[in-house]
């Protein structure tokens, strides 16, 4: 073990250790965590520099070899999270007023597990790490304010989907292991039951990162719970991408997939983006509608690694490598926007006492710079602004999807290009969704009195991560360059990045999707717009214009700016909620709230109206959840008293221990 | 169905209906009797005459203030006739009182605009038959857009704001909120007898004298209403645009 | 249709087989005048809820009385709800080329109340009136919206005439007729015009405006005056309307009506047009009768009320006058009314200029006053249904009330509008041919 595994090994145990330390004060457990969040970082970028890092190993307990090792893949996700936790760990110091240490105690679990099980060689230590994760990430979101029964049923269904995600990983780990013979990850020969891991592993992983049908996982205990701020980030942020980076570790480990497997994950993708965005558009929630936005984005993941896959299949060996890269940087611009977003939401949570953005109106507009520009370069990223990191992911994946002419046999070209329109219409909607967020919450004036900021420490790591969003943009074709190791490690050859130069543009300053396809070059977008900037700014200087004229907004006549007469951020969506009314299942709710006399003309009835919509899938699970519950109630009332939780927890850990036996023993 | 046809069709049938003003002088059809100032045909003495027939006080012993005549056709049994230049529209108030100081040799407010014009129309306490003779502006037969003055849906985009109705108080503020939303250069037209001094409303409750008491006019066109040919000549003399002398 | 169970509940049915008379009887306890029969004018005041029983003609009824701004014109319904909001619209806007204001109820997209709100252009004339001579008195009420001076200045001097018992020369009353059946071409032109324009049928819009422009050119002709201004007053230009004058007007109409016969084709055949304004803006008869609509607004809901066949005055009772009307209750609805009603005014035209009263000097009894020195006049406006309602005492007019058919009509658009989209509200709102001046007073 050399220097940076010692670092690699002492980043993972720090970010464990921050919960004891949370127990003498919860600010010492957020310093653990931002210090060996730096550590993990800095690992990171030397195992993606210099090759893999081999850090502590032991024996496991079923005699396999165990370790923490950074690999290209494992690197590049660690990278992603610990940028992520910097930020979060930082922004906790300032946010976390609680006088119980549980929040600190569980968010460094939570970092700690998912660093274990993106750093661990062994299949075992994986499961462990993620279910360790589940665990704690469960712990964290019963922390929300104000406990009340929503946010014990919403954490309730988190934890449901969590175990049945760790079910699945375990069958998809088992089946690994009959199929390679060990639990250490090796690209295990074509099998029978390939079928059966492929299928496990992706409906496991697909949990985690909350694409449909399993969406609710998503935005159920972020939104309805209103689980802390900093425990969003990091469950939409790293907990996602923990999802992510199992789904491509399982896929690095079964070569030569069958095409259905791509075009499954391409379909799934697809209807994720969709429908993430459309309830991300409809959603008046500060968490809830990043949290849908999340589904988006880890669509598009989705869609990414399936073209990979089909292309592979269909040896295209260069739009395969192009659309790895895509999922790959997808998954990196969307950790870094979310994160600020996430931070945001809390921001105004602490600066104005509300999570409604129809409440929220603006009153929060000018309280913070730092917040301001943060939370700005967040939502222009999420809704795919050049250059930021979000416009370089989208762009990529879309060149991707473009391409999908060249499949075979036609029904994958139709899929492509179903997949292509929904892709498009998702960045029409989110395009809505960013700019209600931005709008409503930092930008527009305010629809009743300014709220008083008082959120002092919020702002700085918002802005960090902003810089982090222009900076993953802008500096997007040299960041390609150095993803390769973590491309080539997943497709266990060497591969070359997708940069070029075209006209004038230096060589290796352009993304440059096929040869030749699409071409674009993100440094040059902000020295274009500069070059335009000065040119504006120089003829206004130069001219002899005299001072600009201030005049309040023309409103036929009418004085602007009254509360009650300022659109809302309800109104902002209500045409896609109509529009989408099919989709969204939207219907209108009139109540009679005033009597009628006989007497019309005298007296107005008084109405409350509702625009309502619905989420299909969310109808079935409550369905299935009160299925649930009564069954639960049953058992406990009659066959077992005690704790509900404690005795799942129990039946899961037999179930575990048993099934591993019988797959060792295979 | 062969719609297009025949609106064409229609249309062609109809043949061209736009008037010529103002390369050459309104006819009698496009400005009836009351489009025409009165002025007295029998010398100065009818003046004196009429003086009482007027239900608004225009006519005073020395001069007939034509800004607050409302044609009403009651002089014209004491000497007077609707016999005055069709393009009565004047560039100050006292103007109207004297015409011999018409048409000075100072430049028109807004000269730099005379071959494109945005006039947005706005209402302070109308009637309605001056909004609809401005309107009419846009018909077929006076098509303001060959002189190149088009209708504006905002203040925002206009350089003109054309005035019609006494101002009441509850617009006092939605006009001066106009006002400022014109960008510069702008000029402000009266349109009718009511924003120029009241009308026939004048000392009404609620009301304001005249529109001048609230922002710089440049422009007044008298009539009540006036004739789209009136507005037309209004709008013409605040850019100054070359025209043939109307009718007089 | 036939009443509903809530309409009829607790009201006294009487045993009549005439189901409009029946209907309105229906609503006997608080809401329409249907029933006010021209026999029994002494009553309108007392029956007509809209016009509260009042010992002196007041001006109680929305409108024409109170000053100030945003006052409300009709009963509107409070809707609050999860980010519904007020849009407000006005009152300077392109859209409603009149000094209005509308406030809309709204979660985005959807209209789920309207409110127009008046009184932005009150110039006060119902009061500034009381103490004038009735001569000069007609100069203000003339203005009080110039588009239906005709009809306006018509009642008002019926009103007055009643009030004084003044013998009225025949030739006046006929003249009154010959302006307010032009004035009716001309503003049903104009509600044809704005709907076109809303749907973006240009040329149409532009053969229709010119149609228009062309009805006040004859009005400039024949009363040398484009709106009419002064011409109905004793004194009036109209009484040199000479047999050469009568018989090019009567020419000159002929011309028009056949263009207007051949456009109205090219609107019908216009799907874009019909489609747009089809269930647009749309209110049924019980509703149209609960209210009180008047006018094409009451006529498109299947309901036969045309104050010059229920409240005929001279030239009507001696003249053919057919009533149009339709069942849909929506835009189109009224839109094809009033394309009807220009037919009809068209042949009242051609039959009021062929049958000119010969004798200069025949007089004609006013309607019996209603009270000491107090009559009232009433006649049907482009709009709707028209009443003045006037006391004079010494020449001058001692008091004066009045009920517009926008003030009747506006609690039918609010209406009309909740449920619609945005998109609809020019539709809407044009069809029902609105005048805020009117309405303010
Ligand atoms: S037309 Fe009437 S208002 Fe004008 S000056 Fe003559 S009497 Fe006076
Ligand atoms: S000037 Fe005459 S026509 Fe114009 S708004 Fe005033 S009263 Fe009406």
């Amino acid at each position: 073990m050399d220097a940076a595994g010692i670092v690699l090994s002492a980043a993972v145990a720090g970010l464990f250790a921050g919960a004891p330390m949370s127990l003498l004060h919860r600010r010492a457990g957020y310093a653990t965590a931002t210090v060996a969040s730096g550590l993990l970082f800095a690992v990171a970028i030397v195992a993606l520099v210099a090759g893999p890092v081999q850090g502590l190993g032991w024996s496991g307990p079923l005699g396999d070899p165990e370790s923490l090792r950074l690999d290209g893949l494992s690197a590049f996700f660690a990278l992603a999270a610990s940028t992520v936790w910097i930020a979060t760990s930082f922004y906790s110091l300032a946010y976390d007023d609680r006088p119980s240490p549980l929040l600190a105690i569980c968010y460094s679990l939570t970092l700690g597990s998912i660093a274990l099980l993106v750093s661990s060689s062994s299949l075992v230590l994986f499961l462990v790490g993620w279910e360790t994760m589940t665990l704690a990430s469960y712990g964290m979101i019963l922390q929300a304010h104000g406990r009340s029964g929503r946010v014990f049923s919403a954490s309730f269904v988190f934890l449901a989907f969590g175990e049945a995600s760790t079910l699945l990983v375990f069958v998809a780990v088992a089946g690994l292991r009959v199929m390679t013979g060990t639990f250490a990850e090796v690209p295990a020969a074509a099998g029978s039951l390939a079928t059966v891991v492929f299928v496990a592993g992706l409906i496991g992983f697909g949990l985690k990162m909350g694409v449909a049908p399993f969406h609710m996982s998503e935005w159920l205990p972020i939104a309805h719970s209103s689980a802390p701020s900093n425990a969003s980030a990091v469950l939409s942020s790293t907990l996602t991408l923990a999802g992510a980076y199992g789904l491509f570790r399982l896929l690095s480990l079964l070569p030569s997939p069958p095409l259905w497997w791509g075009a499954v994950m391409l379909g799934i993708g697809a209807v994720s983006v969709l429908l993430g965005a459309l309830f991300a558009t409809v959603s008046e929630h500060t968490k809830g509608l990043p949290a849908y936005s999340t589904i988006e984005n880890n669509g598009l993941i989705l869609v990414a690694l399936g073209i990979a896959l089909i292309a592979r299949t269909d040896g295209l060996p260069g739009l395969y490598v192009f659309a790895l890269f895509a999922a790959f940087y997808q998954a990196l611009a969307h950790a870094v926007a979310k994160t600020a977003l996430f931070l945001s939401a809390g921001y105004l949570e602490h600066a104005a006492g509300t999570f409604d953005l129809n409440s929220l109106g603006g009153r929060t507009r000018g309280s913070d710079r730092t917040a301001y520009l943060g939370t700005l370069a967040a939502t222009l990223s999420l809704a795919a602004t050049p250059p930021l990191a979000g416009f370089v992911s989208e762009w990529m994946v879309l060149e991707a999807l473009f391409q999908s002419y060249r499949f075979h046999p036609e029904w994958v070209q139709f899929e492509g290009l179903l997949s292509g329109a929904a892709v498009a219409l998702a960045a029409g909607l989110i395009l809505v969704a960013m700019v209600k967020f931005m709008g409503f919450s930092l930008l527009w004036r305010p629809r009743a009195t300014a709220a008083d900021p008082r959120a002092p420490g919020l702002g700085a790591p918002i802005a960090a991560a902003g810089a982090a969003i222009v900076g993953v943009g802008v500096a997007a074709p040299w960041i390609l360059k150095f993803l390769t190791p973590t491309v080539a490690a997943f497709a266990g050859a060497p591969v070359v990045a997708p940069v070029g130069g075209l006209l004038s543009v230096p060589d290796g300053w352009s993304i440059v999707s096929g040869s030749p396809f699409g071409i674009i070059s993100p440094p040059v977008i902000p020295i274009a717009l500069a070059a335009g900037a000065l040119v504006a700014v120089g003829y206004y200087a130069l001219g002899r214009r005299r001072g600009a004229r201030r005049v309040a907004p023309w409103m036929a006549g009418s004085v602007p700016g009254l509360e009650r007469e300022t659109y809302t951020s309800f109104g902002y969506s209500t045409g896609i909620r109509i529009m989408m009314g099919s989709l969204l299942q939207t219907r209108e709710v009139r109540a009679q709230v005033g009597s009628v006399t006989r007497a019309e003309l005298a007296t107005p009835v008084s109405y409350n109206v509702d625009l309502e919509v619905l989420d299909v899938f969310k109808v079935f699970y409550d369905g299935l959840i009160r299925f649930g519950e009564g069954v639960a109630s049953v058992l406990k009332t009659g066959v077992m008293p005690g704790r509900l939780g404690r005795y799942l927890a129990y039946i899961l850990i037999v179930t575990l221990v048993v099934v591993i036996y019988v797959a060792s023993a295979a | 169905m062969s719609v297009v046809p025949s609106w064409v069709g229609q249309s062609i049938a109809r043949g061209i209906l736009t008037t010529r003003y103002p390369r050459e002088p309104a006819t009698d059809a496009e400005v009836p009797a009351t489009g025409r100032p009165p002025v007295p045909v029998g010398g100065p003495a009818t003046l004196a005459a009429a003086v009482r027939s007027c239900p608004v006080g225009a006519i005073s012993e020395a001069a007939i203030d034509q800004g607050i005549c409302i044609r009403c056709a009651r002089c014209r049994t004491h000497g007077l006739e609707f016999a005055g230049s069709v393009e009565s529209a004047t560039r100050s108030r006292g103007d109207l009182v004297e015409p011999s100081a018409r048409r000075d040799g100072t430049p028109p407010p807004l000269a730099s605009l005379k071959r494109s014009l945005h006039v947005f129309l706005i209402d302070v306490g109308s009637c309605n038959a001056c909004n609809l003779e401005v309107l009419a502006l846009a018909n077929p037969f006076y098509d303001s857009q060959r002189l190149g003055i088009f209708f504006t849906n905002s203040p925002r985009h206009a350089d003109v704001l054309l005035v019609v109705g006494v101002p009441t108080d509850a617009m006092v503020e939605p006009l001066r909120r106009a006002y400022e939303a014109l960008p510069e250069p702008k000029a402000v037209v009266a349109v009718g007898a009511c924003p120029i001094g009241g009308g026939v409303f004048a000392g009404g409750p609620g009301l304001k004298g005249s529109l001048a008491e609230l922002v710089p006019v440049d422009v007044f066109v008298p009539g009540c209403p006036p004739t789209p040919v009136n507005v037309l000549d209004g709008l013409l003399t605040l850019t100054g645009r070359d025209r043939r002398p109307g009718g007089t | 249709m036939t009443p509903s169970a809530e309409e009829t509940a607790g009201a006294t049915v009487l045993p009549t087989r005439d189901a409009e008379r029946a209907l309105a009887y229906v609503a006997a306890d608080g809401a329409f005048a249907l029933y006010n029969d021209y026999r029994a004018k002494a009553s309108v005041l007392e029956r007509d809820p809209r016009i509260p029983p009042t010992e002196e003609p007041a001006l109680t009824w929305r409108g024409g009385a109170a000053a100030g701004a945003h006052r409300p014109l009709g009963p509107t319904p409070v809707v609050e709800g999860y980010g519904v909001f007020t849009f407000p619209y006005g009152p300077v806007s392109m859209g409603v080329p009149e000094a209005g204001k509308f406030a809309v109820r709204t979660y985005g997209e959807r209209v789920l109340s309207l409110e127009p709100l008046g009184g932005f252009k009150s110039r006060g004339i119902g009061t500034s009136v009381v103490g004038q001579p009735v001569e000069d008195a007609a100069l203000r009420i003339e203005r009080m919206a110039g588009n239906f001076s005709a009809s306006h200045v018509a009642a008002f001097l019926a009103a007055a005439d009643s009030a004084l018992g003044r013998e009225v020369p025949e030739v006046e009353l006929w003249t009154r007729g010959l302006a307010q059946e032009l004035q009716r071409v001309y503003n049903h032109l104009h509600v044809i015009a704005r709907v076109a324009e809303a749907a973006s049928q240009n040329v149409g819009l532009a053969q229709t405006h010119a149609l228009a422009e062309e009805i006040l050119r004859v009005q400039g002709a024949v009363f040398g005056h484009r709106w009419l201004f002064g011409a109905l007053l004793p004194n009036g230009p109209a009484r040199r309307l000479d047999a050469p004058d009568r018989s090019r007007t009567s020419r000159e109409l002929d011309r028009l009506s056949d263009e207007f016969e051949a456009l109205w084709e090219l609107f019908l055949e216009s799907r874009t047009f019909v489609d747009r304004i089809q269930a647009t803006g749309s209110i049924d008869r019980a509703e149209a009768i609960r209210w009180g609509a008047v006018g094409p607004t009451l006529r498109a809901c299947g309901v036969d009320w045309d104050d010059r066949l229920r409240v005929p005055a001279h030239p009507y009772t001696d003249l053919f006058v057919a009533l149009p009307r339709e069942t849909g209750g929506d835009a189109l609805a009224r839109v094809a009314v009033r394309a009807a009603e220009i037919r009809a005014s068209f042949l009242l035209l051609e039959q009021i200029l062929d049958r000119w009263p010969r004798s200069a000097t025949k007089t004609v009894a006013p309607a019996a006053p209603v009270g000491p020195g107090r009559g009232i006049g009433r006649v049907e406006a482009p709009s709707g249904d028209l009443v003045y309602d006037v006391r004079v005492a010494e020449d001058r007019v001692a008091a004066l009330g009045f009920r517009s058919p926008s003030q009747a009509n506006w609690p039918l658009f609010a209406h009309g509008m909740q449920g619609a989209v945005f998109t609809d509200f020019h539709f809407a709102f044009e069809s029902f041919g609105l005048v805020f001046a009117e309405t303010d007073g």
